[in-house]
């Protein structure tokens, strides 16, 4: 057995294998709600736990995988390119809500961390939590936090806000796809941008170009908070 | 050779973004410089659509499967939380909430007001 999970073949299949499986299952179903990043994740660390396979076996092939989330990151160029239109015209609507949108994340992190008794170091490590996973963890660094605690809250924010999209924006009446997707690009970064993609090419696009501008403001804010002497 | 021809584009752009980042000491990474990159190279016509198109596509519909690694690495990094697992998932829950809404209603105000503006 260890000869075959201790192989880069192995985590490549698993990966490759549930995430086929379960997109398949979706659209065979209709069932729209289910979601195959978050299916496929439980259904491997199942696997790994019930099989008792290091984890370090499956990053030989996961790693693989993971390296291409740059790639994947450069090629969301295009739906920006595609709306450069729509981006000149609304550009001062999308500077303003995004804006706001990344001082809400920081100043609602830092207020209920304390109010919830969170130590200091636990605040510091979820200041990142909104913003796409390579810069999340440059501002972890950033802020001396730690990685860890940054990733796991990147990724309950991307699935969480890939989950609560549509039901909260049609809550708020929230109807302009422009707005739509800035939000969900904010909020839940490039794994929030897999469901704004699905709701339309606009919100798709939008989405994409928040998870850059957001994440660019909230590195210059923190800066700025470690050049007053916030942290 | 198309989709060769693309994903050598493709990763040469995030290479060229990533030497970048590193040696202009630029604060953020190399993927994000890359998207730049390739943003101005098809805004300025060096890059045509056509010559990334279907590997881009690819990429940004099945986006989710890229992420997989990256999520099941949770089961290593949870212990980090011993001690705070509630209160952590509360302010990350509560404020991921909180960023959508604020994102959300900002904005679409904005586009209203605007739209106001003109008429």
């Amino acid at each position: 057995m260890e000869t075959i999970t201790n192989a880069h073949l192995f985590g490549i299949f698993l990966t490759v294998g549930c995430f086929y499986l379960i997109s398949l299952a979706r659209r065979k179903s209709g069932f729209n709600w289910l979601n195959p990043l978050l299916l496929s994740t439980v259904i491997i660390i199942c696997i790994l736990v019930l099989g008792e396979i290091p984890y370090e076996h499956y990053m030989k092939g996961g790693g693989v995988i993971h390296a291409l989330l740059g790639p994947v990151t450069v090629v969301l160029a295009l739906p920006l390119y595609r709306h450069r239109k729509l981006l000149v015209e609304h550009k001062y609507s999308i500077i303003g809500g995004i804006v706001s949108g990344v001082v809400s994340a920081i100043v609602s992190v830092i207020v209920l961390s304390r109010l919830l008794g969170l130590n200091e170091f636990l605040e510091r490590s979820l200041i990142g939590h909104s913003v796409t996973t390579p810069i999340g963890i440059g501002l972890s660094d950033m802020l001396q936090a730690n990685e860890g605690i940054t990733i796991i809250s990147i990724m309950i924010t991307g699935l969480l806000g890939a989950s609560i999209a549509p039901f909260m924006l049609k809550l708020l009446r929230v109807t302009h796809p422009v707005a739509k997707g800035l939000s969900i690009g904010t909020s839940s970064h490039a794994l929030g941008t897999t469901k704004a993609i699905e709701m339309g090419e606009t919100e798709g696009a939008m989405s994409g170009l928040a998870i850059g501008v957001a994440a660019l403001t909230t590195v210059l804010i923190v800066i700025l908070l470690q050049f007053m002497g916030w942290y | 050779m198309k989709v060769l021809k693309q994903l050598f584009i493709i990763l040469g752009i995030n290479l060229a973004g990533d030497l970048l980042s590193r040696y202009l000491h630029l604060p953020i990474p190399g993927s994000i410089t890359g998207m730049i990159l390739l943003l101005i190279l098809l805004l300025t016509g060096v890059l045509k659509e056509k010559h990334i198109r279907e590997t881009a596509d690819f990429m940004i519909q099945n986006m989710g499967f890229f992420f997989i690694p990256a999520t099941v690495g949770v089961l290593v990094t949870y212990h980090a939380l011993d001690g705070y697992y509630f209160q952590t998932a509360l302010v990350v829950v509560l404020s991921t909430v909180i960023v959508l809404a604020v994102t959300a209603l900002s904005t679409q105000l904005l586009i209203n007001l605007k739209e106001k503006w003109k008429r």
